[in-house]
């Protein structure tokens, strides 16, 4: 793991480089060129609010307007989009690179690593235009007055943007070097098992259902029913969890889930790194 | 392979003449194969392997390739050759035994490997100099450099989508020979690109062998093997065979060459009678035997050997002034040349052939004027009796035969008797009749 970690380091600048080139090599060609990268959540963040708020008017708690949880979704998306990117290149990044991994000696760990960064570039691009709908939700709350009751009397104040943002970087940070450990294990094992990339695209898919994004995590305790063992052993739950305090409570982060999460990205990178590490001199072989 | 190469590179910059460059000690390399994907799978996460069959690709090599040497590496396909480059650029790593090797290495294993085909030559430098290991400023300094000496200036803001394959060989030489390399190694790289831009790629060679780099060649063509490289590395079945002086080992890998082409040769020529083959057919050819030096059967030829082409015959009906001819074509279609025993100052002429005789006839070269390359015959029987002589078996491609050329003294496709004087003002004219 250590010789992963040290020639990242040291092949910054190749590191940039890669990732400057897949970021232009998305819209190379099209005459939006990068615009591409914000229309992107634009859309999105439109059809969000036009599905969820206008036409389901989805509420998770009565003292939950739609309006809300459709913030609620979307910082629930913007990450999971981001880790859920880099799930489906990733596995796939040491076969596609087939020609570079089979001709030349360079520094391999690049290829996860700069698929993780170009995802989360992405999700950086995203941020600020969801950061705006925050403040426009804090700003221009739902004024129906049954809601704004319902509220008071359950205590919630809304969207409350403020200092908790800056939680944000270790945040973002965390989600990075978890993500690249996954990404790192996926990409090593899919040279032992190609069927791997497969079953990545039908695993993210369930993944991103069992997680608590377009539904609260209560849902999954509605008894006779008991599914909250699901959210104890699902990092990106405990991931989106903090997003959601830190920028639409102003609250820090439940520091049980940051522990639980820190210590998550320790694991998963030590061992994606490790097994990463250990099989890279057979890449050009199993290639 | 990185971490070490830097480190290790100001000392072999310093180091100079002397040490070696690649070590091999009793390397070897197996790959294995499955019956099936998942059991490669099975081997990773289950006990009881390993699975599947071991396939040694490489197995005891020894090398010591001093520092500032050119070395060759020749053997037929499926020899082992680029198994050998993966491990000495690091690429793979050996089975058994070790490989060392001594500075910042240049593999040409595949010119332009990671050029994007979207973006254009300037950025695909860049990105290419970065892989290649290159810092920012070292970039920077040398991109002039890289455009200036692959001639694409004009081109160099296009999509490499849009390079032909030779711009596409002549911009990934400029970049992996200008990061400037302690180890150069060339694998078949210098087969592409025309012979404008070839000339110059051995000229960069040359200069890095006069800077006391070390360059390693890869290639079946004997010719470019001799002409660069003073020691050869023969491979045969994984396994270095031979090394040595490049005139030792190079006879060494004609002489299976050889043995080999004839048997290739042989197997074709049996098969030739796909071949257009049109006349009335009183008269009709059969076996054509080529012969060596000895007078013995072979398909393999040097330039200047003697070479004899016996072609069989055989008729079935009369025929009044049969003239039997031999066509030399190179194997490109290129119309080499044609005689017959009829047009000569002294003919030979047949008055008449009845059914049921039988012969041969015999067109030979006391040296035989073909320079390296493949080349086949056509054998023809015209009647010369009519006013315009018609065909009675004429024979397409009836025998192939190869010239292999170990000296190399000319190029081209015919040997000429060339007289050379050379002269200098105020001094003996010097001369070279042969």
């Amino acid at each position: 793991m250590n010789r992963v970690v040290q020639n990242l380091l040291s092949s910054r600048r190749l590191l940039r480089d890669f990732v400057a080139r897949d970021l232009q090599a998305r819209y190379v060609g099209s005459s939006l060129g990068f615009f591409w990268s914000v229309v992107y959540p634009v859309i999105n963040l439109a059809v969000y609010m036009f599905v969820f708020q206008y036409v389901m008017k989805a509420t998770w708690r009565p003292d939950q307007g739609a309006q809300e949880v459709v913030m609620l979704m979307l910082v629930g998306i913007v990450s999971w989009s981001a880790f859920a990117e880099t799930l489906g290149r990733g596995t796939n990044i040491l076969v596609d690179n087939a020609n570079l991994i089979g001709k030349l000696t360079f520094p391999t760990e690049i290829l996860p690593a700069y698929v993780t960064v170009s995802a989360l570039v992405n999700m950086l691009i995203a941020l600020p235009i969801v950061l705006g709908a925050l403040v426009w939700a804090m700003f221009f709350p739902q004024d129906d007055p049954a809601l704004v009751a319902r509220m008071a009397e359950a205590g919630n104040p809304g969207i409350v943007l403020g200092a908790a943002v800056l939680w944000l970087p270790l945040l973002l940070l965390l989600q990075a070097i978890f993500t690249a450990g996954v990404a790192y294990f996926l990409a090593t094992f899919n040279l032992f098992w190609r069927d791997t990339f497969h079953v990545i695209g039908v695993a993210t898919m369930v993944w991103m259902f069992i997680t608590p994004i377009f539904y609260p995590p209560e849902a999954f305790v509605r008894p006779p029913f008991d599914f909250g063992w699901m959210l104890e052993i699902n990092p990106m739950h405990w991931l989106i969890d903090m997003y959601r305090s830190a920028l639409t409570k102003n609250a820090m982060p439940d520091p049980v889930m940051l522990a639980k999460f820190a210590g998550a990205t320790a694991v998963t990178f030590f061992l994606g790194a490790t097994f990463f590490d250990r099989q890279r001199d057979r890449f050009a072989d199993l290639l | 392979m990185y971490e070490t190469d830097k480190k290790e590179r100001p000392q072999s910059a310093s180091g100079g003449l002397g040490g070696s460059a690649i070590i091999a000690r009793g390397a070897g390399k197996a790959y294995r194969m499955y019956d099936k994907p998942v059991h490669r799978l099975w081997d990773l996460i289950l006990p009881g392997g390993p699975r599947g069959r071991e396939f040694w690709a490489v197995r005891d090599v020894y090398l010591d390739i001093p520092q500032g040497a050119t070395v060759g590496i020749i053997g037929e396909n499926g020899a082992g050759k680029s198994t050998l480059l993966k491990l000495l650029t690091g690429i793979t790593r050996p089975t058994v035994g070790e490989v060392e090797t001594n500075g910042r290495i240049a593999s040409l294993l595949e010119l332009g490997a990671g050029f994007h085909p979207e973006f254009s030559g300037r950025e695909n430098i860049r990105l290419n100099c970065s892989i290649l290991g290159m810092t920012e400023e070292e970039t920077e300094e040398r991109f002039q450099k890289i455009i200036e000496f692959s001639e694409l200036a004009e081109f160099i803001d296009r999509p490499v989508k849009t390079y032909s394959s030779g711009m596409h060989v002549r911009l990934g030489f400029s970049v992996a020979t200008t990061v400037d390399p302690d180890i150069l190694i060339i694998d078949e790289a210098l087969s592409v690109g025309d012979e404008h831009f070839k000339g110059k790629c051995i000229n960069r060679l040359n200069e890095f062998q006069e800077q006391g780099k070390t360059t390693l060649f890869v290639s079946h063509d004997m010719g470019s093997i001799k002409t660069m490289c003073k020691h050869v590395v023969l491979m045969h079945e994984g396994r270095v065979l031979e090394q040595g002086t490049a005139e030792n080992v190079a006879d060494e890998y004609l002489k299976r060459a050889h043995a080999r082409g004839n048997e290739k040769l042989s197997a074709v020529n049996r098969t030739v009678d796909a071949y257009p083959r049109w006349g009335s057919g009183e008269v009709r050819t059969g076996e054509v035997e080529l012969l060596g030096p000895g007078g013995e059967r072979t398909n393999v030829f040097q330039p200047g050997s003697p070479f004899t082409a016996r072609v069989h015959w055989e008729a079935s009906g009369d025929c009044e002034e049969p003239v039997f001819g031999l066509g030399v074509y190179r194997s490109d279609g290129t119309y080499v040349n044609g005689s017959n025993h009829f047009w000569r100052r002294e003919p030979i002429v047949l008055e008449s052939v009845r059914a049921g005789s039988k012969g041969y006839v015999e067109m030979a070269f006391e040296t035989l004027p073909l320079l390296q390359g493949a080349y086949y015959l056509t054998v023809f029987v015209y009647d010369h009796s009519k006013a315009a002589p018609t065909p009675i078996d004429h024979r397409e491609h009836a025998a192939v035969f190869e010239v292999m050329d170990a000296n190399h003294m000319q190029h081209g496709m015919l040997f000429l008797p060339t007289k050379w004087s050379v002269s200098v003002e105020g001094a003996d004219t010097r001369s070279s009749d042969a």
